[in-house]
């Protein structure tokens, strides 16, 4: 038998693995000028790192026996082998900034977890965010300049440049000077203050030079229905914690608006009637969303019937006119908003047009609750873009020749917009500025590498302008420029660090070295926020919006076209984190099939997995259906940012691309195709089946109930009848409570586990065959009928029981108990009986039925050193994140200092839903979350005594509308 | 017909099947036994290194405390190889240019890190973190052997998992006075502590070391 | 040879002869010896016998190959999943061990009651026991995740200083599949010396002498070695009859120590016993009836057999039926709203199929032998054994599959597909059983001519 001293097979987690120095440049060419260079610190790092790189790529064979050390020529300076270190910087959405803080091992980031100082994350973080460590290991990313898609040399490049120079901003003519004329430049939304200095330089250098901002899920409409309003540019930003009623119109609040963190942070904090008095949230949309799942009462409009709503809201709250027509709901939730004058507020999403946000303004205003419930601020953005320098603009510009030069800087317009390939022939000189090379780098002339956020100087202000300093954790791991020098060599301003730029922004607030180290550390500059103006409302915003007023063609079908909630407006495109977190919703991966309604598919004789072919105009798409229950009746939609050409190994191909059907004129049509259906990947098999009884698993109930009876939702108690000894308590009993009032269903923890434990992705076909491995899933429970039901998440995880059944039926005892209550699993010891996971009631244990983590796109280095990598016919299972907590232990035991124990899912909720922790100290959050009257373990008929419990779910009811 | 046997026949057929009773009874004791051997636990073994380093110069010589090199053994998981750096501080004065010492050098000047091979290892899949161990009164030499005496760097130990195992369910024999940790040829005598008396100083035995969470992730 | 294990009996009692009259332990030994030894020189195995065999290793070829990918590949390539963890492999198994447990019944069991007709069924029977053990001994290791550590179920001192984790039930299913293995062999083994003998002192040609002679182990057949033979054999009987039934609890025990819908149920280790036997008498019945003209046993074999038989057949599968039952009865008398809804769905789910198939072929038909002339028709009886054998491994598919696929938890509901890897593992263990049989037919006596003699009175 093998010895254990020998890795038997199993379990190869990545440690330091070492390569010699000519090993090194042999794999990674770039390296031979690194190791000529003098070392700081972060090329240390990278040292190391890509020693890590190519250990790990060739040690994929598990636990080689004897790998090397390799010990650096100067030890980096902050940096112990196997003690991790964290730095601040942000993540930037579409020009907003959400606080992050990157976890190293090894000078290699290996996580990301919210930034507390930051306002946009207060310690949360997305979904997005928590995968940029893949994003920033992706070996898909840019390595070298592009010519038509071509790689070409960095010397063609600048030749390239200096022609542009010479012809487009170089004065021609001594007679007249055209500098910069048919020079543009196309960025995204634009909130850093250094970049916009770096492009007002260059717009002063080249006085006839345009610079456009367009993002392709935009949101301009928000923006001029805050011109129109108020007059001038202005963003209005909510307090949830102040507002008691809160009506929101096809909203995002909680699921994507710039700062949905903070506000789903906010919102969650009245949502617990054990720990405060509740809000009441009304929902009112087309098509499911977390906001609607998240309401008390949500309300099924189609885009026509919702400005009927609006309409009829506007006359009622504006010129006081008594509800009259409309749904029956209109009139109590008209009538619950004038009750909470000041408290109330509305919330409308970014689709709807301009003037509609001019009156949801008007009635805000109306309902009193501006300084309170909302507050008017300056916009965060430095130049607020307008219609005049949109995508749009540009286009005719390029199709009439006005334009010569175009910059293209890290926004990806061909995909987005399919006519602009075409114009793009009209442009002499096109230069794409991105980090990977996606449609538009290939489409135009010339690609100049950047590189990855994370490895770059810069800064951007989130949702209420905060600024966040953005540092690189490393240095560039594929080459790429930093995105403000390759902009200023571009149009041959003379070239300075980056980092010189981004200091010299804020000389006067940070002055001294050691505020600007002080700012590094904690991410954000103090004080930075927006100031709040007393722009006042504009008379012609407050007049009645009649549903005329803003026309829309009542066609049936409508098909409503929404960014992917993970994949966003593509980006992620080659991220398979994001490709197989189940949608909230729909609980699909890997593809995006068309959401239709329950009655649609009835009328059509649709099944999930369909096909269909879509036109409208000149787009054309074949697609499979699946069935969204409580999506509005004639309504289809369909997720943008699928069907990618050039993501990488990962995204090309995956999904549908919708884009083409944004601007397209006409009916949509939509045709059953004749061939068979295409099978979709679903975590989630029982997707149809509608409970009419209310869950017992997901429990639930109305704040009336709850007046009622405090433990309504606790059921009866069922007396301990184990004959078994209940295991005897060691020094502390880890336990976890999970509210289900605060879960929004975000999957921000799911995403977060998986960055933390090495789990493996295991590709569609693997999901369509039920292997999918996330130890953290969030289930979804419908009740009531298809059309309307009420939806519920219940995040399920290993319960830890304390008396597990998985542990008694193991043969090798590769499961055990542990004496803090963990449920143990080790992998080296599993021979993959599966016995376990049969026989565990929540079926939250996976098993690798193939060598998933081995098969993975993604370099070594980028797993968590401290978790075991699965190998092949092993079980593996939630473990309460156990590396934290033997850290924890290790350092107090050592130190004498009490470390907190934070496990990643619990860091990662950005609504402070997970409570973690010793379940036997009073003290602690969890114990109180226990105690709470709504506490109630899952299915406690099988004698499991959980770990975990849930709080069971209250929804705040207005009673003048029955359900 | 004649018969198909001679007598002989019971004696070759009793032999045989005690023959092949023998072979698996013995083949089954050497399957168990191997595991067991210095041998496959390659004991004893030194390991060809860039450089040959010699503990027993350094530290019996020169009286280098080991935590001159493994410089994060009290703070980390890992106890650290030195950099080249720590190598060059001495070797920039003396023995600048002796020849075994030609990789050193060449990693310092070519800035080119030095590869140095495991002597003792561990599975991947054991979280062994040194700082611990250091921290509660294990010594290296309970792991390392006397390492003051090896020119060349062997595995002194065993470390299969019942090694760990053995120290895990019984700690206070392993365990010395915080000053001779890093003494590497420490040996008990009559002014040491009891067992008894170093567990309760070092606060060991408050909980179980046998789970399988203290060393498996 | 005047002694011998059988029990005087009138050999004519009851409707039919147990022998044919006109048998003499001269012309039984004759007959058999000639068809084992063929001393003519003729044809050394007859057409239908090479066909066979010929099918039987294609099949075995299949099964190897399955095995081979299954080693390299992994897991992955069955389609078991994440709510169904188990699926053909488990199955096969239990439906093989169940199979295997008709010849100990009526080798063993019947010796003990001194039942007269066993004497002519039991080396057939037994033989068909440890072909079927063989194959149900593959499964507990094929489904392991990582089958190279296997051994790890044993315990052995290893430098990991860990034993086995003695509260599962598949450690006692180890050892309870190694013992049954074990005796069983033993059993038939010990049962065959004396024919291995009677073989040995017939055979004309040098190297069966030496074959049949190294396998007697020079089993003379003096009184001493008589004086010794009846009570040991006497005591494996009464060794393997509680075995038998110990194996099956255990296996039922797989599940009932399982806390799956379905699953969880102290009724399963009786019920699993009931199956057993049922599907033992039919693998005999089936094997027996082609196998009774093709061997020529039509005067050792009689209808009197079959009848009896047939009524084994009946009797288990009222014992079946009441198991069936009893499982409805206990599921709804219970209060596991989650076993109510799982039943359910064996009722009119996706599996329903299954459900019925397993109550009509184990229940339905075998009632059919109620009538004496159903049992002697060999036309119909045979297709009833084939059925009840589908419908046991429908019994277990239903118990394994269907339960695990509906389990408590709604979001973890799903379902499970076999694929060709799965199927072609089954067929590969159906030729593995074939080809043993086939050859233990060959070079072995299908007939106890020992016990047969006894009971025939004296011999020449």
């Amino acid at each position: 038998m093998p010895p254990l001293g020998r890795s038997g097979g199993a379990d190869a987690s990545d440690r330091l693995a070492g390569l010699s120095d000519d090993e090194l440049v042999r794999q990674f060419p770039r390296l031979e000028g690194a190791l000529s260079h003098a070392l700081d610190r972060r090329r240390t790092l990278r040292l190391l790192a890509l020693a890590l790189a190519s250990g790990g790529l060739k040690g994929c064979d598990p636990g080689t026996p004897d790998r090397g050390f390799v010990s650096a020529v100067r030890a980096a300076e902050g940096v112990v082998p196997g003690v991790p270190n964290i730095y601040a910087t942000a993540h930037v959405r579409d020009g907003y900034a959400e606080g992050i803080l990157v976890t190293h091992q090894m000078g290699r980031p290996i996580k990301v977890e919210g930034n507390p100082a930051h306002p946009g994350s207060r310690g949360g973080t997305d979904v997005m965010a928590q995968a940029l460590i893949h994003d920033f290991y992706d070996p898909d990313r840019a390595i070298g300049p592009l010519h038509h898609g071509m790689p070409a040399s960095w010397q063609d490049l600048t030749g390239a440049m200096q022609r542009m120079r010479s012809t487009v901003m170089a004065p021609r003519r001594p007679d007249g000077t055209r500098s910069g004329t048919g020079l543009r430049i196309l960025t995204g939304t634009v909130t850093s203050p250094t970049m916009g200095r770096a492009i007002a330089q260059i717009m002063q250098a080249y006085p006839g030079a345009i610079w456009h901002q367009w993002d392709a899920i935009g949101r301009k409409h928000v923006r001029q229905g805050g011109m129109l309003a108020y007059g001038q540019a202005v963003s209005v930003l909510p307090d949830l914690t102040q507002a008691d009623v809160v009506l929101a119109l096809d909203s995002d609040l909680l699921d994507s608006a710039p700062g949905h963190l903070a506000f789903a942070r906010d919102f969650a904090m009245r949502r617990n009637p054990v720990r405060g008095t509740m809000n009441r949230l009304y929902a009112v949309e087309a098509t499911p969303s977390l906001t609607g799942v998240a309401a008390d009462h949500r309300f099924i409009a189609s885009p026509v019937m919702l400005d009927e709503v609006i309409g009829r809201l506007s006359a009622g709250l504006l010129q006081d006119e008594a509800p009259s027509g409309g749904p029956e709901w209109l009139g109590p939730v008209m009538r619950d908003l004038r009750a909470h004058r000041g408290r109330a507020f509305i919330h409308l999403g970014p689709d709807h047009p301009p003037e509609v946000h001019a009156t949801v303004h008007a009635m805000n205003e109306a309902l009193g609750g501006r300084g309170r419930v909302f507050d008017v601020l300056e916009p965060p953005e430095y130049r607020t873009p307008s219609p005049v320098d949109d995508l749009p603009t540009l286009m005719e510009d390029m199709e009439d020749g006005r334009v010569e030069a175009l910059l293209i800087v890290d926004v990806n317009p061909v995909h987005q917009v399919p006519r602009l390939a075409a114009a793009l022939r009209h442009v002499p000189t096109s230069i794409t500025l991105a980090d990977r090379p996606h449609e538009t780098a290939v489409a135009t002339n010339w690609h100049v590498p950047l590189a990855h956020g994370m490895e770059d100087w810069g800064d951007a202000r989130g949702h209420d302008g905060t600024v966040a300093l953005i540092q690189p954790q490393a240095m560039p791991l594929y080459g790429g420029m930093n995105a403000l020098a390759a902009l200023h060599a571009c149009v041959g301003l003379p070239l300075r660090p980056a980092i010189d730029m981004v200091r010299a922004t804020w000389r006067d607030l940070l002055p001294s070295q050691r505020d600007w180290h002080d700012a590094l550390a904690t991410g954000v500059i103090a004080g930075t926020a927006c100031r709040s103006i007393d722009a006042l409302l504009q008379p012609a915003a407050s007049r009645v919006a009649s549903p005329a007023s803003f026309p829309r063609s009542a066609a049936q079908p409508v098909l409503l076209l929404r960014p992917d909630p993970y994949l966003w407006d593509g980006r992620g495109a080659n991220n398979p984190w994001l490709q197989e977190l189940p949608r909230p919703l729909s609980k699909v991966v890997w593809d995006n099939p068309l959401l239709i309604p329950p009655d649609l598919a009835r009328d059509m004789k649709l099944r999930n997995g369909d096909v269909v072919t879509l036109s409208q105009g000149q787009a054309r798409a074949r697609l499979p259906v699946w069935i969204q229950p409580g999506q509005a009746s004639g309504c289809v939609v369909g997720l943008l940012g699928w069907g990618r050409q050039h993501a990488g190994a990962t995204g090309d191909d995956v999904g549908t691309d919708l884009y083409p059907f944004r601007d397209a004129p006409g009916p949509l049509r939509i045709e059953v195709a004749k061939e068979t259906a295409i099978p979709v990947a679903c975590t989630e098999h029982h997707a149809t089946i509608i409970g009419t009884a209310p869950s017992e698993i997901a429990r639930h109930g109305t704040l009336e109930q709850f007046r009622g009876n405090p433990a309504f939702l606790a059921g009866k108690q069922e007396p301990d009848a184990s004959l078994y000894r209940r295991p005897p308590d060691g020094p502390v009993a880890w336990g976890m409570s999970i509210d289900l009032n605060a879960c929004i269903g975000c999957n921000a923890c799911v995403t977060a586990c998986q960055v933390e434990n090495n789990i493996p992705v295991v590709g569609r076909d693997e999901v369509l065959r039920q292997r999918e491995m996330h130890w953290l899933r969030i289930d979804r429970f419908h009740e009531g009928t298809p059309d309307a039901p009420d939806t519920f998440f219940q995040p399920m995880l290993c319960m830890h029981c304390e008396q597990a059944p998985c542990e008694t039926v193991c043969p090798v005892g590769a499961t055990t108990h542990d004496s803090e209550g963990l449920n143990v699993m080790v992998y080296n010891r599993c021979i993959g009986t599966k016995f376990c996971s049969n026989n565990c009631p929540y079926k939250v244990r996976r098993f690798n039925y193939f060598a998933f983590a081995q098969h993975e796109n993604r370099p070594a280095i980028s797993r968590n050193p401290d978790v075991s990598v699965r190998t092949r016919g092993v079980m593996e299972k939630c473990t309460f994140c156990v590396q934290r907590i033997a850290q924890a232990r290790i350092a107090t035991d050592r130190d004498g200092v009490a470390e907190q124990v934070v496990t990643a899912c619990q860091a990662a909720c950005p609504t402070r839903a997970i409570s973690f922790g010793d379940i036997h100290d009073p003290a602690a959050e969890v114990t109180r979350h226990k105690a709470s009257p709504l506490s109630y373990a899952a299915l406690p008929e099988q004698g499991t005594y959980p770990r975990v419990t849930y709080e069971g779910r209250i929804r705040n009811r207005n009673p003048d509308i029955g359900s | 017909m004649a018969a198909p046997f001679t007598p002989r026949a019971n004696v070759i057929m009793t032999t045989c099947l005690i023959g092949i009773a023998f072979v698996v009874i013995s083949g089954c004791m050497v399957w168990f036994a191997w595991p067991y051997t210095d041998y496959d636990r390659r004991v004893g073994w030194t390991v060809e290194q860039a450089v040959p380093f010699s503990h027993q110069h350094h530290v019996a010589g020169l009286g280098l405390d080991c935590r001159f090199c493994h410089s994060s053994v009290e703070r980390s998981a890992q106890a650290s190889m030195p950099p080249t750096f720590t190598c060059m501080t001495c070797h920039s004065q003396i023995w600048t240019n002796a020849e075994v010492l030609a990789n050193v050098r060449d990693s310092f000047l070519r800035n080119v890190p030095m590869t140095w091979q495991r002597v003792t290892n561990v599975p991947d899949y054991v979280y062994f973190n040194h700082s611990i161990h250091v921290a509660k009164g294990v010594g290296c030499e309970s792991c390392h052997g006397n390492v003051a005496a090896m020119p060349l760097t062997y595995k002194a130990r065993t470390l299969t998992m019942r090694f760990c195992l053995d120290c895990h369910r019984d700690p206070g024999p392993q365990l010395r006075p915080a000053e001779s940790i890093f003494d590497t040829d420490w040996h008990r005598d009559a002014a040491t502590p009891t067992p008894a008396a170093l567990m309760a100083r070092y606060h060991v035995g408050g909980r179980n070391l046998t789970e399988c969470s203290i060393c498996h992730r | 040879m005047t002694r011998g294990v059988g029990m005087d009996v009138d050999v004519t009692q009851g409707n039919d002869p147990l022998i044919y009259p006109q048998e003499t332990p001269a012309s039984l030994t004759e007959r058999v010896c000639v068809a084992t030894l063929r001393p003519d020189g003729g044809m050394w195995a007859p057409m239908w016998w090479w066909m066979c065999l010929g099918v039987a290793l294609l099949l075995v070829g299949m099964g190897a190959v399955s095995v081979a990918w299954l080693f390299y590949a992994g897991l992955g390539i069955w389609g078991i999943d994440w709510p169904v963890a188990w699926g053909f492999d488990i199955l096969n198994y239990v439906w093989w061990i169940a199979i295997a447990s008709g010849g100990t019944f009526i080798s063993a069991l019947f010796f003990l009651l001194r039942a007269p007709w066993r004497t002519s069924l039991n080396r057939l029977a037994e033989s068909l026991t440890l072909c079927a053990a063989l194959c149900a001994a593959i499964f507990p290791i094929l489904h392991l995740g990582r089958p190279q550590f296997f051994y790890w179920l044993f315990p052995y001192p290893n430098t990991m200083g860990l034993w086995a984790q003695f509260r599962s039930p598949l450690v006692w299913d180890f050892f309870a599949i190694l013992a049954y293995v074990t005796c069983s062999i033993l059993f038939w083994y010990f049962g065959l010396l004396p024919d291995l003998a009677t073989l040995r002192d017939r055979a004309q040609r040098r190297w069966q002498q030496v074959f049949y002679g190294v396998l007697a182990l020079g089993f003379r057949g003096s009184a001493r070695q008589w004086r010794h033979y009846g009570p040991v054999y006497g005591v494996l009987a009464a060794l393997m009859a509680p075995l038998v039934v110990s194996v099956h609890s255990i296996v039922g025990m797989d599940f009932a120590g399982g806390a799956a819908t379905g699953w969880h149920s102290t009724e399963f280790p009786p019920f699993f016993v009931f199956g057993a036997a049922l599907s033992g008498f039919a693998i005999v019945l089936l094997v027996l009836l082609p196998l009774r003209p093709a061997l020529g046993l039509e005067p050792y074999v009689t209808d009197r057999h079959v009848d009896v038989l047939g009524r084994l057949l009946l009797t288990s599968s009222l014992c079946v039926a009441y198991a069936y039952v009893m499982d409805v009865f206990s599921t709804f008398y219970g209060p596991d709203q989650a076993d109510r809804t799982m039943f359910a769905f064996r009722l009119h789910g996706l599996y329903a199929p299954v459900y019925w198939g397993t109550i009509i072929l184990n229940i339905v038909f075998p009632q059919l032998l109620w009538w004496r002339a159903i049992r002697l028709n060999p036309a119909v009886v045979w297709p009833i054994c084939l059925g009840v054998l589908v419908g046991m491994w429908l019994e277990r598919f239903q118990i394994i599959v269907t339960s695990l696929a509906h389990t408590q938890l709604v979001s973890a509901w799903g379902q499970y597909t076999p694929t060709v890897w799965e199927w072609s593992l089954l067929c590969g263990t159906i030729g593995l059983f074939l080809t043993a049989f086939l050859l233990l037919v060959r070079f072995i006596p299908m007939l106890a001519m020992a016990e047969m003699r006894a009971m025939l009175g004296d011999g020449p």
